[in-house]
């Protein structure tokens, strides 16, 4: 997601088109051509201007409507509703792809959990994070906490330091008194909630920071990120 | 008319028959002339559109020299398929009175075709394909019927909290929204 304001300007964008399968789109108000990944300006007036990132997640409604009771969800356009695809997720894995990375570490249709730090970007390969989850990772100097949520779908990326300090984090053990989903830290053995919150301990009421992150295909994430690392553990 | 031109002396003194061969030469070649241009505008004309819509297709690579020129043309053809229609429409009128009924029926076609290109490079198939959503309309999360397992895209600016079914994104892919005043671009 993106802020649609540049150089004090509201831009409204609209569908015009595809680039190795991740869309192109431009502003009505100069006709600039923008990359739906990068949100950068490729041709055009505006050509080099970059979009804000808004921090988004990728949830399921479960999960966010836990998060959000006043929250509002897109009501589907009725006139379009035939066109939803309910099975989006492997309808859009069996499409052909149209650039690949022979000799890279994963297939194209892999899914990966795609971040950038200050330039430097990683992809954690899906099966691995779920499998694994929670990961602690260090990218370019800063600890990072990947959690998959207690749905099993959900995922969140978080800064792993509490207090300038570094922490390591795992999941606690579900028990018959404690069915709740919890993360716990090494450094203060505080609870934590998938919102990245300590709910319980010495660092109750805090919040870790968040680190923007992106559920995409091996192959597009690749194309895009040519000095992308891929996480092995 | 110049002295210096070679033929002007000689058709004066040529019997009144064989002048009427070389004018009806000179028609000739500035009819041909007209063809080339009205074929070579038509051509572009034709080509303002569909070279993006060929390079911009979709399941096809995209090289990124081809994609620079496809937005560049893109760019232009609204202005430049109108030049070029308006162009061989005067070419089209100015041969129309010395040609047969095919050629005739050639021109009307090619005209067809020219307009159709500054018709399409004025619309957005792309829009066609995958509508985009005018005036969202947004339900409290209590009066929504997604399934707990569906995922969403969520934001949260300020104190408000919205949510976009990726079913729904995936095939608008685009929406124009504004939350807590912040005007954001949701794509997916």
């Amino acid at each position: 997601m993106w802020t649609r304001t540049v150089n004090g300007r509201e831009l409204h964008f609209y569908l015009a088109g595809i680039n190795n399968q991740n869309f192109l789109m431009r502003d009505k108000e100069t006709g600039t051509w923008w990359q739906q990944i990068t949100g950068k300006a490729i041709y055009g007036q505006l050509h080099g201007a970059a979009l804000g990132l808004v921090l988004s997640d990728e949830l399921t409604f479960g999960q966010w409507r836990t998060e959000s009771p006043s929250g509002q969800v897109l009501a589907p356009v009725a006139k379009y509703t035939k066109e939803y695809d309910p099975n989006w997720e492997p309808d859009v894995a069996k499409l052909p792809v149209v650039i690949s990375f022979p000799g890279t570490e994963l297939k194209s249709r892999d899914l990966v959990i795609g971040l950038t730090i200050n330039g430097a970007a990683r992809a954690y390969p899906w099966e691995t994070f779920a499998r694994q989850s929670p990961v602690v990772d260090r990218v370019n100097g800063t600890p990072l906490l990947l959690a998959l949520g207690p749905d099993g779908k959900s995922f969140r990326v978080f800064v792993s330091r509490i207090d300038g300090k570094d922490a390591e984090f795992f999941l606690q053990a579900e028990t018959s008194e404690n069915k709740d989903w919890a993360l716990l830290d090494t450094a203060t053995a505080s609870q934590w909630n998938f919102q990245g919150c300590a709910i319980s301990g010495p660092a109750g009421g805090k919040c870790l920071d968040r680190i923007p992150a992106l559920k995409d295909y091996w192959f597009d994430w690749r194309n895009y990120h040519p000095h992308t690392t891929v996480y092995k553990h | 008319m110049s002295a210096s031109s070679p033929s002007t002396p000689q058709l004066h003194g040529q019997p009144p028959d064989l002048q009427k061969t070389d004018r009806h030469e000179t028609d000739h070649r500035s009819s041909r002339w007209i063809w080339t241009a009205f074929t070579a505008t038509a051509l572009a004309a034709l080509a303002l559109f569909f070279i993006p819509m060929f390079v911009i297709r979709p399941f096809r690579h995209q090289a990124p020299r081809a994609l620079l020129l496809a937005m560049a043309v893109r760019q232009r053809a609204p202005l430049g398929t109108l030049i070029a229609a308006l162009a061989c429409f005067v070419l089209a009128f100015a041969l129309w009175r010395t040609v047969d009924r095919w050629r005739k029926i050639l021109l009307v076609l090619t005209m067809l075709l020219v307009a159709f290109s500054a018709v399409m490079a004025r619309l957005n198939h792309f829009e066609w394909m995958f509508h985009p959503i005018t005036g969202p309309q947004f339900l409290a999360q209590s009066a929504s019927k997604l399934d707990s397992k569906e995922m969403i895209m969520a934001v949260h600016l300020g104190d408000d909290f919205r949510a976009y079914p990726i079913s729904q994104m995936a095939y608008h892919h685009i929406l124009n929204d504004v939350v807590a005043g912040v005007p954001i671009a949701v794509t997916y």
